[in-house]
């Protein structure tokens, strides 16, 4: 659920689960030194009990509203009164998942290109143009699909929505401007991968979709992909994918269905594109896992763990047993996974897992960073919460903790224009309908017990996930080898060109 | 407010929401949207009570703040008030064990958390309408009654969790242990600012059962703490409500703050680090700088802005764009409540030294020292802060929303709704007063310098070969 309210794919530390409460042999009781008088116990005794709820308010879901100009620009809208703000943003369909073979990062480096000059503007000028108004614009690249957006006050909206016409519709791509991003994505490569997480990340991707799937490489590319790259990539990138039947005009806050169109009209009415929605990428072949990904990184004080496989496509049938499934399993804090990694063993300071459901079939991932002396032993806890989920089947008590702490969180979850924003690009970039929020409700609702623990054995099936490992070598050797959880490999996502290199 | 976004802040631990910092347009006339109403009002055990109605979504903020922080922490103790935040969720008398996340998860709630930084603890929970009582009867119970279900094996475990997330953040952190020296050097024994919100392995390790007991009795009185409860509430129910889960919670007169002189730096501390996560190297320059409210601070503020916020930014222009020698640069002003820091990163393209960067930096200074900055890049910096703070209102809690706001500006300046007051500050910031405070507060004699550059072998090339 949360997948869709924000737009980052990271795997979060949040779960939700059983009831492991680490052992405590005793708790003695020593009131606090009072200056006054403590209340007799049993006016006190209101405490021993938890609170009933009181009568439940509705649940209020965002709605969103759409249209579609003559050129085939979408306008998607959800207005929100209360403060004068809107979020304004072009969406585009296309995304890394659109990078040609051997040309990874191409996407992500295109549309860094539209804030590097557009209309009459270079770099300084347009960012100063934006900074005239307030605004920082921002960017989100990922393989569904991008954006970049504004928030800004209501009586702005015009003049950002100027501002972001020339950057979609006029972009300079100027050789000097291209030269010196390319080479900035190229420094950013370099700090990526020196990010433990970030390097596990990738060579996730590879090992769950294979790296010539479309979903099998991170946004930003490899060092010798992006070095590959030409203004011509650049240009024909932009021309093939990027135009009104593959955009959306997403307006959330202070602002009408109404409103948004005319501005669409305004600003976009006259943009002509031959770019066409890109089919969804193909179902990944799924593979039993065959081996241990370990990538080396000698002396590092925690090992990142990764799990995971490639899972379902947003709209699949499934898809809320197994989010109620993963949720229990590795989603809310108090999740099985977490409480025993966490808060029961103390391995680390967060263990979580997540479904991201993309327009093809995405990841379910599930994360730890663990004490380095204990790779093994959370290796091993964290598989057994895999398994225990056919040996242990998910309880009554804790799918009903999932299903009502999914539902009753959405209200909360959307206070922000640019939160509603990033939802609305979702929906576009996934292709889902409009009352997504209302058919996600009914499916967690809905979803029984037995749908929830198929999609549990089914989709968490130890067999199918793929595992990655990032830290010191030799420690992992030694403590995971023992676990028979297959031949370990040392994988190096390199600065060097050459995307990864097995070792012996 | 700002000093939500920069301050040094370690969490208990939840996810959060991405939240990508953008701003807009200035509000002038009227800023009427920054009127935020409240209600606030003292119980007699002392404990301060802040309501403010938010009738926007079906939910509600429970948030609370205890007056304590690292700063307050004993000599050998680094680290502490973060460790005991972790504890305020491992139970009370009558909440089971480790069920408080939990039990909140499963009800709806969002934005819940707690953090910790030098000046204060907070902790928080929104929750569905109909949950405000539960939200109550926690908060109330850990705050009455933790220590009657406090055992030596929650402090193990917790301290092996505190330590991980110090791993995360500091030791297999990018720059992480260079950050930490720095720190260090800024802020140099005895002062309680040294050890860093999170403190180090031999503190933490040090904690005992009888340190969590001496802290919670001396610092989590109900007279050092302040309830908000914000969002879609009943007025006069929910007063009767606190009025029943805290008004008889036992209290001493609120305990008194530590004074510390502040430090001065009389010459430049110079840190050379081999840096052995990052593969980009690093030049950092941190300069002490006036307290959370203090003249200068919202001067520094707003030259962190001109500096570097923004492709057209003094620093990006001259180091990302036209020199092509640095890949980002960041400069904050981290308000706090003893003594601020201006910090200014910039992260090396391969293979630049940052003794390079170090002189590219300086002219940019020094011109700064010299001409100070242009009134338009002041407005410009004035209408982000306008709009960032009205876009901070919108969530009603969680980490700087609504409540936290409403928090922070009591905990600094005693009066919840200062929104409006506070952006007045920069009105009166001109480019001379930037130019002065360039100039005597950000000199070159007094800041502390780091390098943390990965060794040669790890460094990328300049420009990567060609693939055959």
């Amino acid at each position: 659920m949360r997948r869709l309210i924000t737009t980052l794919v990271t795997v979060s530390l949040a779960g939700c689960a059983s009831q492991q409460k680490p052992a405590s042999s005793e708790t003695p009781a020593t009131p606090p030194q009072a200056t006054q008088p403590t209340a007799p116990a049993d006016a006190e005794s209101f405490r021993a009990t938890k609170p009933e709820p009181g009568k439940p308010p509705e649940l209020v879901l965002p709605s969103f509203q759409k249209a579609t100009l003559d050129n085939g620009l979408t306008v998607l809208v959800s207005t929100r009164r209360e403060l004068p703000l809107v979020f304004a943003g072009l969406t585009f369909a296309a995304g890394s998942a659109q990078d040609p073979a051997g040309k990874q990062g191409l996407a992500d480096l295109t549309y860094r290109m539209l804030l590097e000059g557009a209309g009459s503007r270079d770099t300084v000028a347009l960012d100063n143009a934006f900074g005239d108004l307030g605004v920082s614009p921002f960017q989100d690249v990922a393989a569904d699909g991008a954006q970049v957006g504004v928030r800004v006050l209501t009586r702005n909206v015009d003049a950002a929505l100027g501002l972001l016409s020339d950057v979609t519709l006029r972009p300079t791509f100027a050789p000097k401007a291209f030269e010196r991003r390319k080479k900035q994505q190229l420094a950013d490569l370099v700090r990526r991968l020196g990010q433990p997480t970030a390097l596990g990340q990738i060579v996730f991707l590879s090992a769950a979709f294979g790296s010539a799937h479309p979903y099998g490489h991170s946004a930003a590319g490899m060092p010798d992909t992006v070095q590959a790259l030409s203004l011509e990539d650049v240009q024909g990138f932009y021309k093939k994918h990027v135009g009104p039947a593959a955009a959306a005009l997403v307006m959330t806050g202070d602002v009408t269905l109404d409103e948004a169109v005319a501005f669409a009209k305004k600003h976009f009415g006259t943009w002509k594109s031959q770019a066409t929605l890109p089919a969804a990428p193909p179902t990944p072949k799924l593979t039993n896992r065959e081996q241990v990904n370990v990538v080396p990184k000698p002396g590092l004080d925690q090992t990142v763990v990764i799990m995971g496989r490639p899972a379902i496509a947003a709209g699949n049938p499934d898809e809320f047993s197994l989010e109620l499934a993963t949720t229990v399993f590795g989603g809310f804090f108090g999740s099985r996974l977490n409480m025993n990694l966490r808060e029961d063993k103390g391995y680390s300071y967060g263990a979580g897992a997540s479904l991201d459901p993309r327009l093809g079939v995405g990841p379910l991932t599930s994360y730890a960073s663990v004490r380095s002396d204990v790779t093994g032993p959370a290796v091993k806890e964290a598989m057994g919460e895999v398994s225990g989920l056919k040996s242990r089947p998910i309880t009554e008590k804790e799918l009903e903790a999932a299903r009502e702490g999914l539902i009753r969180a959405f209200p909360g979850a959307f206070e922000s224009v640019e939160g509603l924003g990033s939802s609305a690009s979702q929906l576009f970039r996934k292709r889902r309908p409009m009352d997504e929020f209302n058919r996600t409700v009914e499916g967690l609702r809905t979803a029984t017990a037995a749908d929830v623990q198929r999609a549990a054995e089914k989709y968490l099936d130890p067999a199918t996930l793929q595992i990655v490992l990032v830290g010191d070598p030799l420690l992992i050797q030694e403590q995971v080898s023992p676990l028979n959880l297959g031949k370990l490999v040392p994988v190096e996502p390199d600065t060097q060109p050459g995307v990864t290199r097995a070792g012996p | 407010m700002k000093a939500l976004v920069a301050a040094a802040l370690v969490l208990f631990g939840l996810p959060a929401l991405a939240q990508s910092p953008q701003e807009a347009k200035p509000l002038e006339p009227g800023r009427e949207a920054l009127a935020i109403p409240y209600e606030k009002y003292t119980l007699p055990n002392g404990l301060e009570v802040i309501l403010s109605v938010d009738r926007k979504l079906p939910v509600v903020s429970v948030n609370v703040w205890y007056h304590v922080g690292a700063y307050h922490e004993q000599p050998g103790r680094t680290g502490f008030a973060h460790l005991f935040e972790h504890m305020m969720f491992q139970g009370s008398r009558n909440v089971a064990d480790d069920v408080h996340i939990s039990m909140l998860e499963q009800l709806g709630a969002t934005d819940l958390n707690g953090t910790t930084s030098f000046d204060r603890t907070n902790y928080f929970e929104t929750v569905p309408t109909h949950h405000l009582e539960t939200a109550l009867w926690l908060e109330s119970d850990r705050m009455g009654f933790l220590l009657d279900a406090m055992t030596p094996e929650k402090l193990a475990t917790q301290k092996e969790v505190v330590k991980n997330e110090r791993r995360q953040g500091t030791e297999a952190a990018p720059y992480g242990l260079a950050r930490e020296a720095a720190w260090h050097a800024l802020f140099p024994l005895p002062h309680p600012y040294h050890g860093d919100v999170i403190g180090s392995m031999k503190d933490l390790d040090a904690a005992t059962l009888d340190d969590v007991k001496d802290f919670f009795r001396k610092w989590y009185a109900p007279s050092n703490a302040t309830l908000a409860v914000v969002g879609d509430f009943d007025v006069a129910k929910t007063k009767a409500l606190i009025e029943k889960y805290f008004g008889s919670l036992p209290s001493h007169p609120k305990p008194t703050r530590p004074t510390v002189a502040p430090v001065k730096l009389t010459k430049p501390v110079v840190i050379r680090h081999e840096e052995r996560i990052a593969q980009l190297p690093l030049l950092s320059m941190q300069w002490l700088t006036p307290a959370y409210f203090e003249q200068g601070d919202a001067t520094a503020d707003v030259l962190a802005t001109a500096l570097g916020t923004g492709k057209a930014s003094r620093l990006y222009r001259r180091l990302v764009l036209d020199k092509q020698l640095a890949q980002s640069v960041d400069v904050t002003q981290q308000s706090q409540g003893a003594q601020s820091v201006f910090t200014l990163n910039v992260v090396a393209r391969p293979g630049v030294s940052t003794d390079t960067i170090q002189k590219e930096v300086d002219a940019v200074l020094d011109d700064v020292r010299k001409n100070g900055i242009t009134a338009e890049e002041i407005q410009r910096a004035r209408t982000r802060f306008d709009t960032r703070t009205l876009a901070g209102l919108q969530s009603i809690g969680g980490f700087g929303g609504k409540a936290d706001v409403l928090q922070s500006y009591n905990h600094f300046v005693g009066e919840p709704s200062y929104v409006a007051q506070d952006l007045t500050r920069y009105e009166t910031v001109t480019p001379e007063a930037v130019k002065q405070f360039a100039k005597e507060t950000l000199s070159p004699d007094s800041r502390v310098i780091l390098h943390a550059v990965p060794p040669a072998r790890k460094q990328a090339p300049v420009e990567p070969k060609e693939r055959r």
